[in-house]
């Protein structure tokens, strides 16, 4: 090709477009990286450097000085989402091992009665949840606290796993499949409560499945989180929740997911 | 085709014609970005000047952004620092309280997915991103309540993520400031 | 004479098929979230036809009329049939399989995960992959636009481009940079964690490299109308271009500036540092550069046609123009629906103004305007102009084309002015459903009842364009001329290097992109300790 390289000085496109790019970039850089860094209210930068790798966004972990702790025990659990799965078989049976103490309060399928929730089918992520948060005390419960204690971690675990591999409730145990209410449906927006199934129909790592629980249960558990007497969801994610339904918006959630035992 | 002389006026014209335009078009994009400029700098409206991080699975155990420490803290200087958590569906604290006429100092976080924090009304407006922590300041000017939607899409329950926020005259939050070392409107 | 006829009609018709479906999600999804509505029971069904629409309109439908016009114009301004045919049907092919295999999980609610991905919410693989398919069939196109060109300037060696194919060229070069940002982020971060190699994601990270694609696909989306104002509006309307160099002037700027300057979608991200903030907000404003050029070129385009035909006065060439002309009247709805989206994109480009609107629903009006309204109208008529040429048969009038261009107008107005104003007044994003009957959102209700009965006139339009084309099928046969583009006021015997290749401008788009977004990236990438669980979505665990 007859073309001359437009990568020459002697071309004045080449000249005028680099050199108007470059100008820009840099009268940009020395603005963002250095004139506004100094201009920021309530921010001093120690030095030049500080104040160039502050704007150009160099990560960096900060900690805080003297944070405020609550007055009560808060869940010390971390679940996330996939932190359960695929259980061993060991696990599995080891935990039925365990839990054949646990049938005296939640039956031996697992169903519970009314003073105990109901176990069988439980996610794994929850079930665990439960356990470490009444043997770290974050959960209050007289019965629970002792039984928790003599757990191992991994006891904790195999127990879950065993519960999570029973079988649910059959739906007709539930009661009649009547429609949800307009609060489990829906939730209530502007009071900042969800529908219920977009964290209990398993799409939340920690959120217990409902159906099937005694109503009684989940009514004084809705109540406990209204109140603060519960205050082992972390975040106050369902203390959030709890705190904005009504008396009989609760009752109405209650009855929908629960049985009558 | 045109005579010569012809075809060169207008070619002068024409050039003369885009040069204008250009001159116009780049002095009013020039203006625009000196008027935003002038605008961040003067009324302080900048965004957060630096990069800080944070683990979101573990903040409820300790140090920020647990529990006890969330909510609005008043400062030895005067200024207000609100912390809070984003999570899947709800802001913690769910009803946050600031003072008028204080500089105002958010800090958030998100426990799990990407939330937007957006109080309407205002342009006090972000993203919360797990893993890092959002910081803003702002002064509130009148007492008043304000609705604060998560304005991203978080997941199924995305709809029902609805805090507030409200706003008390200085005095009111000084003596709230007394009793509690950190403060929320929550009922 | 164009001879790859089917490969085009095949690539038009896909693009408009599919089109045609997700206008009617899109119009779904006005009605289910407006006062007109009960609460969906199941909102999981509004995200997911967010995520249908979104994937659908963004990725699949506007690439493919990228590509089908871009084979269209390779045969027409270089005068000679396609090379690599053979290749172009195996990237068609690449698209039509990626397309379905993203669709159909999206269907299966396995991936609501929004078109915009938001790790670390996560979907099915498959979805993923067929975004990458999409990509790449995409690239395909990339390579053989190039390989056309350089086979045309090898046997006229010095001679100018033809601005259609300048042009085109200078699109398919920036699409291929531009999705080089995605394909990273869905590449090296999502696809690992959605086929379970890994089990964290920095959203920050994935954000960052998002952003790098998001701002300029609208540009890749822009490309086709913008060629068509300048080298098929001018000849349409009896008119010439003012000027050929402005043109070129125009496409490398977007060639250099629409990429590096995405980090003004994360203005309000805490993952990016203040400074890269201000320097894409600057270039930011650079990018409106080439678009006021083009519409001062494309007036006084439109003025040397009215003045042929007689129009005397500083407007009365104006009233002289060919209004029955489809091409007329959407261009000039289309610089309508560009001032005011235009407008809006101006307030969007810094921190400042941003923040008053940032999420909400006056984004989403935003990006309907200008993308759905000035963009896709120009799709229109692109189509129109093509299809006698594709086809062999002629459309009986143009009555009917007219009235469709109208309802699109007018239907995009309704749509998104109301739109805007709920932005203002803060009504929050994605959101399936909203509680009118609070007093605090009551003034929202209207507006968004206004949008959704607009959003009815647009699936009216899209059918009768649809319409308009079958019916092509019974036209009279004809054997049109040869498919000409418009001819500049003063013809380029001699074109300065710089405006007859690329190679300064990709130099510079790629210094820019290492300037711009390089050190955000290998600082998130080498900053240990901010990757974050995945949370999946749509599979019960």
């Amino acid at each position: 090709m007859s073309e001359e390289s437009v990568f020459s000085r002697k071309d004045p496109w080449f000249t005028a477009s680099v050199g108007l790019t470059a100008a820009i970039a840099v009268v940009a850089a020395i603005v963002g990286f250095v004139w506004l860094p100094y201009a920021q209210p309530g921010l001093r930068p120690s030095s030049l450097w500080d104040a160039i790798c502050g704007a150009a966004g160099v990560p960096r972990a900060r900690s805080n000085a003297a944070p405020v702790s609550a007055d009560f025990v808060t869940s010390k659990t971390i679940v996330t989402s996939g932190m359960f799965d695929h259980p061993s078989a060991s696990s599995i049976g080891h935990g039925a091992t365990l839990a054949l103490q646990c049938a005296a309060c939640h039956g031996a399928d697992g169903a519970g009665k009314a003073d105990a929730p109901g176990l069988a089918g439980q996610y794994t992520g929850a079930l665990y949840k439960e356990l470490k948060d009444f043997k770290d005390g974050a959960r209050s419960s007289s019965v629970m606290a002792p039984l928790a204690a003599v757990l191992s971690d991994s006891d904790m675990r195999d127990l879950a796993a065993y519960y999570a591999y029973l079988p649910r409730m059959n739906e007709a145990e539930v009661g009649t499949k009547r429609a949800a209410p307009h609060i489990v449906r829906y939730g209530s927006p502007l009071h900042n409560i969800p529908a219920c199934g977009s964290c209990h129909d398993g799409l939340m790592a920690g959120a217990p499945w409902l159906k099937g629980q005694p109503s009684v249960y989940l009514e004084a558990q809705l109540a406990a989180f209204a109140n603060g007497g519960r205050h082992n969801d972390i975040d106050e994610q369902m203390r959030n929740v709890a705190r904005r339904m009504t008396a009989a918006e609760i009752d109405e959630a209650a009855h929908y997911y629960g049985t009558q035992k | 085709m045109a005579a010569p002389g012809i075809q060169e006026e207008s070619e002068v014209v024409t050039a003369r014609a885009e040069r204008r335009w250009a001159t116009v078009a780049i002095a009013v994009v020039v203006a625009l970005a000196a008027v935003a400029g002038y605008a961040g700098i003067y009324h302080g409206a900048l965004p957060q000047a630096r990069v800080e991080t944070a683990d979101p699975t573990t903040l409820h155990l300790a140090g920020e952004f647990a529990e006890g420490n969330l909510g609005s803290a008043l400062e030895p200087d005067g200024s207000v620092t609100v912390r809070a958590v984003g999570q899947e569906y709800s802001f913690t604290p769910q009803c946050m309280v600031v003072p008028t006429d204080a500089l105002v100092t958010f800090r958030a976080t998100s426990a799990d997915v990407v939330h937007g924090f957006l109080i309407e009304g205002t342009n006090i407006n972000t993203m919360l991103v797990p893993g890092y922590i959002s910081q803003l300041s702002a002064r509130f000017t009148t007492a008043g309540e304000h609705l604060m939607p998560c304005q991203e899409f978080c997941g199924a329950g995305h709809q029902g993520m609805w805090a507030k926020v409200k706003v008390v005259d200085r005095a009111t939050f000084m003596d709230m400031s007394a009793k509690a070392r950190r403060l929320s409107c929550v009922e | 004479m164009l001879s790859s006829k089917r490969l085009i009609l095949a690539h038009f018709w896909l693009a408009f098929a599919v089109f045609g479906l997700a206008i009617l999600l899109g119009a779904w999804q006005m009605w289910v979230r407006s006062p007109f509505s009960g609460w969906i029971s199941d909102p999981e069904w509004y995200y997911r036809s967010v995520t249908e629409h979104g994937t659908v309109m963004g990725y699949v439908f506007p690439t493919l009329v990228a590509m089908g016009f871009g084979y269209a114009i390779s045969e027409a301004a270089l005068k000679r049939p396609l090379i690599g045919a053979g290749w172009a049907w195996i990237g068609f092919g690449l698209v039509l399989v990626g397309a379905v295999m993203a669709t159909v999980p999206v269907a299966l609610g396995r991936a609501s995960v929004l078109y915009t991905f938001y790790p670390p919410l996560i979907g099915s693989a498959y979805y993923y992959l067929g975004v990458v398919l999409v990509v790449v069939g995409s690239w395909i196109w990339v390579a053989l636009m190039s390989i056309n060109l350089w086979a045309w300037k090898r046997d006229h060696p010095g001679e100018p481009v033809p601005l259609a194919m300048f042009a085109n060229v200078a699109g398919s070069l920036l699409w291929g940079w531009t999705a080089v940002g995605a394909a990273l982020e869905l590449i090296l971060q999502i696809l690992p964690v959605a086929l379970g190699l890994r089990s964290t994601i920095d959203a920050g990270l994935a954000r960052v490299f998002f952003s790098w694609t998001l701002h300029a696909i609208v540009y890749f989306w822009l490309m086709p109308s913008y060629i068509a104002f300048y080298t098929i509006f001018p000849r349409a309307i009896g008119g010439k271009l003012f000027s050929d160099t402005m043109a070129r002037i125009s496409f490398v700027l977007f060639l250099v500036v629409a990429m590096p300057i995405g980090v003004h979608h994360l203005f309000a991200d805490p993952e990016v540092g203040s400074g890269f903030k201000f320097l894409h907000s600057v270039f930011t404003a650079a990018v409106s550069v080439p678009t006021l050029l083009t519409v001062f070129t494309i007036c006084a385009s439109a003025e040397i046609a009215g003045r042929l035909r007689g129009g005397r006065g500083v407007f009365g060439w104006i009233a002289a123009l060919p209004w029955q002309n489809p091409l007329m009247l959407a261009v000039a709805f289309s610089f309508v629906m560009l001032g005011f989206g235009g407008a809006g994109g101006l307030i969007n480009m810094s921190y400042q103004l941003n923040s008053s609107i940032h999420n909400t629903q006056w984004v989403t009006g935003h990006f309907h305007l200008i993308f759905a309204g000035a963009i896709v109208i120009m799709y229109f008529v692109i189509a129109y102009d093509l299809w006698p040429h594709l086809t062999g048969r002629a459309f009986a009038d143009f009555g009917l084309m007219r009235v469709q261009l109208w309802l699109w107008f007018v239907g995009m107005i309704v749509v998104t002015f109301p739109w805007h104003y709920v932005g203002i007044l803060g009504m929050p994003r994605r959101m399936a459903y909203y509680d009118y009957a609070d007093p605090q959102l009551a003034s929202e209700g209207l507006p968004v009842a206004l949008s959704a009965l607009g959003g009815l006139v647009l699936v009216a339009s899209a059918a009768l364009f649809l319409f308009i084309l079958a019916s092509n099928q019974r036209g009279s046969r004809t054997a049109p001329d040869e498919y000409r583009f418009s001819v500049a006021v003063h013809p380029p015997t001699s074109v300065p290097v710089a405006l007859n290749g690329f190679a300064l401008w990709l130099a510079l788009m790629v210094g820019l992109t290492i300037i711009n977004y390089g050190p955000p990236i290998v600082q998130l990438w080498a900053f240990d300790g901010v990757a974050v669980p995945a949370v999946y979505v749509g599979v019960e665990r």
